[in-house]
């Protein structure tokens, strides 16, 4: 009997961890899922006031706060991108120079973080080590680390698209931000993706749009 | 995870530690399952409406007399759902479109008892009732793309359940465990209000000595 409670213990507690395992929700995401689209609006602009725009011919690169201009065949997707869905609204597009109602601005943004790993975290020399030394075939033994730490860094992107208010910019004595749309998540930058991304902003700010 | 694996793992070993003393009291019996969770309520509506096929529970239980048992129920349950892609309001005037995930993995730790109406008399199929309250540590993570929070708390839980034991043979204390437990599980973060969920469980039954 004892036997066969043993053998009932370690087959079923195989099988419930097993069954315990628990599924990873990023694992689970295409490239096109991981992406993510926010856009927001200042409440008291009325769009369709708004007639002409101009757009900026190169995007700003923002790197950890400092900045460049850039005009990559991605970029330049974007670029075009933002001009087909601006006069699908209606807006027209006009030279900076021709007092436009709007300003638009495509940017790429990268912040830049350092971590640090610690090897004694995974090589603890006890319980809790990832690897556990039985995967060796040296069950039992403990692990020793001579050096601690290593520093690592993760940049993580994303695209930006600005409408700036230059109609009302004298009147009111600044240039404000009237929408902007954010783009995160994998392949952001990848030419192809940029008319899609593009669209995604505009499709879910129906507010855009011109009286004409 | 690892944390709830850890706590898991001392409360598994302090049970067992239990179990040793109170081997002078009564029979301790521990039942090992599968278990299978569908998410009910508001559990369902707001966060995952799929039911879980992963899962185990597990009960160790100390015999009073014939009928009455009392000792410690445990767990692990995980619900994950994907929905397809939406516009979310996340500000006063942003909105943002993603796919949304939800991942939530409970690990209840129960005290419970069992009554068996039928315990002692003839028959192979021994019916029972049974009903708990304790503690369900839960890890929360929500993901908006690839972009998500986490967090951990724990809540309180109450179980009512019914079952049957079928011995592998007659007088055996060993056998084969199958039942259903109704789980109210308090849980009032971000605007949420419970994890209830209605689970079925099958697997093992057998005395520890």
């Amino acid at each position: 009997m004892k036997k066969l409670s043993i053998v009932f213990l370690v087959s079923a507690v195989s099988t419930f961890w097993f069954a315990g395992c628990s599924k990873e929700p990023l694992n689970h995401l295409t490239a096109e899922e991981t992406r993510i689209y926010v856009t927001n609006y200042d409440s008291v602009a009325n769009f369709s006031a708004y007639k002409t725009y101009s757009i900026a011919d190169s995007v700003a690169v923002i790197d950890n706060g400092q900045h460049s201009r850039a005009l990559s065949a991605s970029d330049q997707a974007y670029i075009d991108a933002v001009n087909k869905y601006m006069q699908q609204r209606g807006y027209v597009l006009t030279t900076a120079n021709a007092s436009p109602d709007l300003g638009l601005t495509v940017n790429r943004i990268y912040n830049t973080a350092t971590s640090v790993v610690t090897y004694n975290d995974y090589y603890d020399t006890y319980y809790g080590s990832y690897w556990d030394p039985y995967y060796w075939g040296y069950g039992g033994y403990g692990y020793y680390v001579p050096y601690g730490y290593s520093v690592y860094q993760v940049t993580e992107g994303a695209v930006s698209v600005d409408m700036l208010d230059l109609k009302n910019a004298k009147s009111t004595g600044k240039i404000g931000l009237v929408w902007n749309g954010l783009v995160r998540g994998e392949g952001i930058f990848a030419e192809s993706n940029a008319n899609a991304q593009v669209k995604a902003l505009f499709d879910q700010s129906s507010y855009l749009k011109a009286n004409n | 995870m690892k944390k709830f694996m850890h706590i898991f793992s001392a409360i598994l070993f302090a049970a067992i530690t239990f179990s040793a003393q109170a081997q002078n009291q009564g029979k301790a019996i521990l039942s090992l399952g599968y278990n299978y969770s569908l998410p009910t309520g508001a559990f369902k509506s707001d966060l995952i409406s799929n039911g879980s096929a992963r899962g185990f529970t597990g009960d160790l239980m100390f015999t009073i007399n014939h009928k009455w048992s009392v000792g410690l129920g445990f767990g692990f349950q995980d619900y994950y759902q994907k929905y397809p892609r939406a516009i979310y309001p996340t500000g006063n005037h942003e909105e943002t479109s993603a796919v949304l995930s939800n991942s939530i993995q409970a690990l209840p730790v129960i005290a419970k008892g069992t009554f068996m109406p039928l315990a002692g008399k003839a028959g192979l199929v021994q019916p029972y009732i049974t009903a708990g309250a304790g503690l369900s540590f839960v890890s929360f993570r929500q993901y908006l793309g690839a972009f998500g929070n986490v967090s951990s708390s724990a809540s309180f839980a109450a179980q009512g359940g019914a079952g049957v034991i079928i011995p592998f043979k007659k007088n055996s204390a060993t056998g084969i465990n199958i039942g259903a437990d109704y789980n109210y599980v308090r849980y009032q973060h971000f605007g949420y209000s419970n994890l209830n969920n209605l689970s079925f469980h099958a697997g093992v039954h057998f005395p520890l000595k």
